[in-house]
């Protein structure tokens, strides 16, 4: 039963044109491991060096956003240090010709329609005017965290070939599974 | 001022700020865990030496090869305090290298400099 269950979870993977994915605990490390990977990984296949730029990128802010947002998280007893264990799942493949990055965190219900809010905007705005608003959030003199986030997703919006998909899916009462995709 | 170095990490670049001759460095990739925690002393640094008026034009050199947008905002605010510092009185030019063929940094370079109004800011394409 096990190697029937592992064999199908990764064929399901494989299907799917999946590089690599991880669920479970990420911290700062993993993703600096993973990334590495992924990079090593794309330059051995000779993908062009600006795709491997922008499917990183994508990737670094995708993981952030667990990091930063996931609620099922686990806090370091010392608050000077910052590095805190959070739950998502990461996804990096390829499919029809081209890269995607995907990624699913749970969030408060609270939050979804700022979330939704936000990712519609991104989804209406071509190049340029993506380019435009990412230099407007810039000079916004702010440290609040959610406009770091705000800038992540305009990251990864500029980096993406098509406008992102994203999803939320009630867990129970105060809890959604926030996901979205990015194809490159 | 004493001169900062700090070499090059896996996620944070090399800083070469040699204040006694005012040449400043920053070279590499950029996307630690906590931008502000990296950049903010730096900033500070920079702000400091600006504020004594160095008789020479200060050179700070950027050549980044990708960075987070994390850090995207401590550069943005480091340029700002450079600008507000040559309005004050210092003298000091900015040079934004980046590889040929790599738009997002040549992007970048250009986004950065928008709003400068004092600062002497110069792109540098390397081939």
């Amino acid at each position: 039963m096990l190697a029937q269950n592992y064999y199908r979870y990764k064929q399901y993977f494989d299907q799917g044109g999946v590089i690599f994915s991880f669920s479970g605990f990420i911290s700062e490390e993993i993703l600096f491991a993973l990334g590495d990977a992924l990079r090593k990984k794309l330059s051995l296949e000779d993908t062009d060096a600006n795709t491997i730029k922008r499917v990183f990128s994508v990737f670094v802010e995708q993981v952030q956003n667990i990091i930063r947002y996931s609620i099922e998280r686990v806090d370091c007893v010392n608050k000077d240090a910052p590095a805190a264990l959070s739950s998502g799942i990461i996804i990096v493949g390829f499919e029809d010709g081209q890269f995607y990055v995907g990624c699913g965190n749970t969030v408060y219900s609270d939050d979804v329609a700022g979330l939704r809010e936000n990712l519609e905007i991104l989804r209406k705005l071509d190049k340029d005017e993506l380019r435009a608003f990412y230099r407007e959030k810039l000079k916004e003199e702010t440290d609040d965290s959610r406009q770091g986030a705000n800038l992540g997703l305009i990251e990864i919006a500029r980096r993406s070939s098509v406008p992102i998909e994203f999803e939320f899916l009630d867990i129970d009462a105060n809890k959604v599974f926030f996901c979205i995709k990015s194809y490159i | 001022m004493e001169n900062i170095y700090i070499a090059p990490s896996e996620r944070t670049p090399e800083i070469d700020f040699d204040f006694v001759n005012g040449k400043l460095s920053i070279k590499g990739e950029a996307y630690p865990e906590d931008a502000s925690n990296f950049f903010g002393p730096l900033l500070s640094s920079i702000h400091k030496y600006l504020q004594t008026k160095p008789q020479r034009e200060v050179m700070l050199d950027i050549h980044l090869e990708y960075f987070n947008s994390s850090s995207a905002k401590a550069l943005m605010n480091l340029l700002k305090i450079m600008d507000e510092s040559v309005e004050a009185g210092a003298r000091a030019v900015v040079r934004w290298h980046y590889n040929e063929n790599d738009e997002t940094m040549q992007e970048f370079g250009e986004d950065f400099s928008e709003d400068l109004r004092f600062l002497r800011y110069e792109m540098v394409r390397i081939g």
